[in-house]
């Protein structure tokens, strides 16, 4: 009988090293300073889906709590997708205090600038009393783009990259997914006492589902030849890597979570969403984005840093097309609802090993070799770290 | 309106539970499974397990812009019970304790809600 499950172990895993990995980059602020500055501040963030804004005029704002940055994002008349620092160019002041909405132009409560949603300062009272010309009090733009239905932004002036050269071959793959033609979604999120790694790299490991999803995670990913739910391969693009999930044939479900797949199954297949060659992929885009490619539980995943040991996640489930019955609105509650499940019982253990990483009282910690995604992430993270460290050096020396 | 009117012909075993479980968001649905003890969750688990295929069966015979008042209600008993489910069926013993730990993950939008 051939075995069911067979573990992915590759030269490309074992060339990544076997080496300990410094315990300090998971909680010290220096380290943390750093990130931010060589990281999320230079690469493509997803902050946004472009089913939030569905028509012209509408609006969204994140807060990028880690830069002090708000960012307004607007779908302008012609349909294009902007984006712009959320600050009035008059004095500084906050111009939208709104999470979202649907406006063509945008006021500053202070002394009546009024902007367009293409960013252009349309009025401002007074404005022959200034000493600067109106067309050069735009809004300060953020770059920003979209695939797969996901909106990135970049604070970077000048990104080193378009997006597409930045996802490269996984742009294509995201584009096959579900979540391009996303008309919905449901989303839950949290805060949590960690490092952004260090709650990153707990959904990128599945050594811990037998320990911490005993009961909401056994069903179908872990098995008899498979007990820790280990994927069947990993691949690296560059920073980004992806793990394909392995799939239990006989998996132990409850009945109601059969009755609420199978209807989500039916509703998906009408939908022509069933079948996808990356269903069963989990996507780790650099640095903090996760989806999985599962059409009956299609997450995204973002943990954006607030500081060196303080994160939020926001997990999203995406669909197509508003509810087409009372099924389908059944199936993606429940959907939601486990998912929760699952990762409400993530939360605790990975702020239990904030405060032991805390304490210093560890100078390395480690990585076993189905532990390969969160070493990848590391090297990655501190690569960029080194290289912006020395570009400084060079710059400090040069000045 | 009486009790026997509150759900459509065939569910009136559930009618004791629409009080508490039909409510109108995820939010609210979550927070009734999080404020429930496990009696109360075992009866309407046990109520309601059995009709969820035939409730759904009658709700998909309409869009969903055109259910009555009583099929409202039985749509968001469903809601509620795949809530609960969760508890009963996967977390069993271990639902108060994972109680305190769900209640970090905030819902803040969920389709039916919309």
């Amino acid at each position: 009988m051939q075995p069911q499950f067979e573990q992915a172990e590759s030269d490309a895993i074992l060339a990544l090293g076997t080496e300990p990995i410094p315990a300090g980059p998971y909680y010290q602020p220096q380290y943390f300073e750093w990130e931010r500055d060589a990281i999320f501040r230079r690469r493509w963030l997803q902050v946004a889906h472009v089913c939030e804004l569905p028509e012209p005029g509408a609006f969204i704002v994140r807060e990028l709590e880690f830069a002090n940055v708000s960012i307004l994002i607007t779908r302008n008349k012609e349909g294009s997708i902007r984006a712009f620092h959320n600050v009035c160019t008059h004095r500084g002041t906050q111009l939208v205090a709104d999470a979202c909405g649907k406006r063509s132009t945008f006021t500053c409560r202070y002394h009546g600038w009024t902007f367009s949603n293409s960013g252009e300062l349309r009025s401002a009272p007074d404005m022959q009393r200034f000493y600067v010309k109106p067309h050069d009090c735009n809004l300060p733009n953020v770059a920003v783009e979209v695939c797969a239905g996901l909106i990135f932004v970049n604070l970077d002036p000048s990104p080193q990259c378009s997006l597409k050269e930045y996802l490269g071959a996984l742009a294509d793959q995201l584009e096959t997914l579900p979540i391009a033609k996303a008309t919905t979604f449901s989303e839950y999120v949290y805060e949590i006492d960690a490092n952004w790694k260090l709650a990153y790299d707990n959904f990128q490991e599945n050594y811990h589902l037998r320990f911490i999803h005993p009961r909401s995670g056994g069903g179908g990913a872990v098995g008899p030849d498979n007990p820790f739910g280990y994927p069947i391969r990993y691949h690296f693009y560059g920073e980004h890597r992806t793990q394909t999930i392995w799939t239990n044939p006989n998996p132990i479900m409850s009945s109601t979570q059969k009755l609420a797949f199978g209807k989500l199954i039916e509703t998906l297949k009408q939908r022509g969403l069933l079948h996808s060659e990356h269903a069963r992929d989990y996507y780790a885009l650099f640095p903090n984005f996760f989806l999985l490619g599962t059409p009956t539980q299609h997450f995204s995943h973002t943990v954006m840093p607030i500081n060196a040991q303080k994160s939020r996640g926001v997990i999203r489930l995406y669909w197509v097309g508003d509810d087409m019955n009372a099924s389908e609105r059944f199936g993606r509650e429940f959907s939601m609802a486990m998912a929760r499940d699952v990762h409400s019982e993530d939360r605790a253990v990975i702020e239990a090993g904030q405060k032991g990483l805390n304490s210093g009282a560890l100078t390395h910690i480690h990585f076993q070799s189905q532990e390969v995604l969160c070493r990848h992430l590391f090297h990655s993270v501190d690569r960029a770290v080194q290289a912006y460290k020395a570009e400084n050096a060079l710059i400090g020396k040069a000045s | 309106m009486t009790e026997m009117n509150l759900l459509p012909v065939g569910f009136e075993a559930l009618n004791p539970f629409v009080e508490f479980w039909a409510v109108d968001t995820a939010v609210k649905r979550a927070q009734c499974r999080q404020i429930s003890d496990q009696k109360s969750r075992a009866q309407f688990y046990d109520a309601a397990k059995n009709l969820m295929p035939d409730a759904l069966a009658l709700l998909d015979t309409k869009s969903l812009h055109a259910l009555n008042d009583s099929e409202l209600r039985l749509m968001k008993l469903a809601l509620s019970f795949a809530h609960v489910a969760l508890a009963v069926e996967l977390q069993r013993e271990e639902e108060s304790k994972h109680a305190k730990d769900r209640v970090h993950m905030k819902i803040t939008q969920a389709p039916a809600d919309l």
